[in-house]
């Protein structure tokens, strides 16, 4: 891949604390990272936000930006919308009611968002329901909740951008009809507004800043739950005062873990992946057309779904066996009624604002240029060690010579070169 | 001979090769999926890229299902993409019948598993602008596929 093409991203390397070693770049699913002659990770590439490099880094030396005012915005009326993750990172006994009222003290309404995902799951129905009327529609319909994987689409398979269930995300839908009740409800001013979106996801930033489907986001930022988690500990041990805050069921809260979005679907035929190895994995395969009879595929680019997500406070396993025992309580039934989600779904109340059909790019290459370089790229490629150690500062050898075609690097900094001579 | 590559008068621009590994279901499809990511970094039209790779599939499968370790190597000319795939395999007895839609020599397990509906070669003449079989039994098998840039939408 063409390096120098750097995209908006929101993951800081911090250069006092990183010692260039080689691990974030090893980890990079897009090979955006280099490390350059200061001995120092940069990214120079096309980063898709997954946060591999923050969880591998030894030295913590990678952040993801989040909007950091937890208290919220001063003076601000801030709303909060909250992911199902939160749920799952007190342990056993905390209840999801109890964290939303200890989160009732800092902001000045929160939102169960797993709500939202019920309403969203049955829509998702009602949606491939039509779609199997129409006899153009490519199969299977890809979730377009991970911000992670509509990049990884868009950079890397571009053919598959029709294929998006084309609605705007819970979180996106949760935070435009927030603002909207909050000022029906007072005589606030629409910038007198912010909503924030509570999250274990490091990329949810840039889909916030840079949404893909939409002009732009109905949130103003995110929180990482590792943010809000110590604040609310001692919170969470005084919660008096009995006031229900806590809708959703299992089945919203189940999005938390991976297979919990296509838990929802009833009589689809769809499939869960998680992981970001395994997800270009069946991107490819998607590519190639080989999941025949596949309606709809959730695809997670944290291991076991948000629950892996950077910026949890829990490990993901432990969280995973929480979120199932929520899911068994609240029960995996309905809550939502189909005539009422039928008539959202009527009036766009999920449509995403813009077409998926629409996102694709042309792909900018000069082919002749891109033959020449291909040819010179292998060649130098043939001369190298071809043992991929990434001492050089790129991922592997053939990075390395599109590297020094491109100007990039330079041929002295293989090892195996300089011991050789 | 082989038309078109015989035809151009620039030699190939660019020739990569990859290894096919009979019987190893884990990994097949790898070469295609590499081949697929070559010619979409070198910025051919999605339509020749999509034509290309689903016969690099059904060759490769080939290869993985009937043949003995083989390869497939693409060749980049001017106006032309050829895939050429060879395995030591058992080879095919009448290629004419193995071009017929629905005839297959598939063992049920292969079935099973979704493969073997007979649909493979006459996909690939299909998807392909030029396809030429070598192979008699026990000889092993060469495949030359062709896709012309011209053609292609």
């Amino acid at each position: 891949m063409k390096m120098g093409r750097a995209t908006q991203h929101f993951v800081d390397i911090n250069l006092e604390r990183c010692n260039g070693c080689v691990l974030c770049m090893k980890a990079c699913p897009m090979k955006a990272i280099r490390i350059m002659k200061d001995e120092k990770a940069h990214i120079l590439g096309t980063c898709i936000d997954c946060g591999s490099c923050i969880s591998i880094c030894p030295k913590n030396a990678i952040e993801p930006k989040t909007s950091l005012p937890v208290e919220g915005d001063k003076g601000k009326y801030t709303i909060v919308t909250v992911s199902p993750v939160m749920y799952t990172q007190f342990g056993d006994e905390v209840m999801p009611n109890e964290i939303i009222t200890a989160l009732k003290g800092f902001y000045n309404e929160v939102y169960d968002q797993a709500y939202m995902h019920e309403l969203f799951n049955l829509a998702t129905e009602i949606h491939i329901r039509e779609r199997r009327k129409d006899p153009n529609t490519k199969w299977p319909l890809i979730s377009p909740i991970c911000p992670v994987v509509n990049r990884l689409i868009y950079h890397r398979f571009p053919t598959l951008l029709p294929q998006f269930l084309p609605f705007l995300t819970p979180r996106e839908i949760a935070a435009r009809e927030l603002r909207k009740k909050a000022l029906e409800r007072s005589s606030l001013k629409p910038e007198e507004i912010s909503v924030y979106h509570i999250t274990p996801c490091s990329a949810k930033m840039i889909s916030v800043k840079q949404p893909l489907l939409s002009d732009r986001s109905f949130l103003d930022g995110v929180i990482g739950i590792n943010q809000i988690y110590p604040k609310l500990k001692r919170p969470l041990g005084h919660i008096t005062g009995d006031e229900i805050y806590h809708y959703s069921g299992g089945i919203g809260i189940g999005w938390a873990r991976s297979g919990g979005e296509i838990e929802g679907l009833e009589g689809i035929r769809s499939l869960a992946v998680s992981g970001i190895k395994e997800t270009i994995a069946y991107l490819e395969r998607l590519e190639l057309g080989l999941l025949e009879g596949v309606e709809y595929v959730e695809f997670r680019a944290c291991h076991e779904g948000c629950i892996g997500g950077p910026l949890a406070a829990l490990d993901r396993y432990e969280a995973k066996r929480i979120t199932e025992r929520l899911v068994r309580m609240f029960g995996i039934n309905k809550r939502v009624k189909f005539g009422y989600v039928k008539k959202l779904y009527d009036s766009g109340f999920f449509n995403a604002a813009k077409d998926p059909t629409t996102l694709a790019k042309a792909n900018g290459i000069d082919m002749k240029s891109s033959l020449e370089r291909a040819k010179e790229v292998y060649h130098l490629w043939e001369l190298l060690p071809q043992k991929d150690c990434g001492a050089c500062g790129s991922p592997d050898c053939m990075s390395f010579a599109e590297d020094i075609i491109d100007g990039l690097q330079t041929p002295d900094r293989c090892v195996f070169f300089n011991t050789r001579r | 001979m082989l038309k078109g590559s015989k035809g151009s008068h620039n030699g190939p621009l660019l020739s990569r090769s990859y290894f096919i590994k009979a019987r190893d279901f884990q990994s097949a499809g790898k070469a295609s999926i590499q081949i697929k990511g070559l010619l979409k970094e070198l910025g051919y039209p999605q339509g020749i890229v999509r034509r290309a790779t689903i016969c690099a599939y059904e060759a490769e499968m080939n290869v993985v299902m009937y043949g003995s370790d083989g390869d497939i190597t693409v060749t980049i000319y001017p106006q032309l993409i050829c895939l050429r795939i060879q395995d030591q395999g058992p080879g095919i007895e009448d290629i004419q019948l193995a071009m017929q839609e629905g005839y297959s020599t598939a063992p049920p397990e292969y079935r099973e598993m979704g493969f073997g509906a007979g649909m493979g070669l006459p996909n690939m003449k299909a998807n392909a602008d030029m396809m030429e079989i070598v192979s008699s039994p026990n000889q092993g098998t060469l495949v030359h596929l062709d896709f012309s840039l011209d053609a292609t939408p």
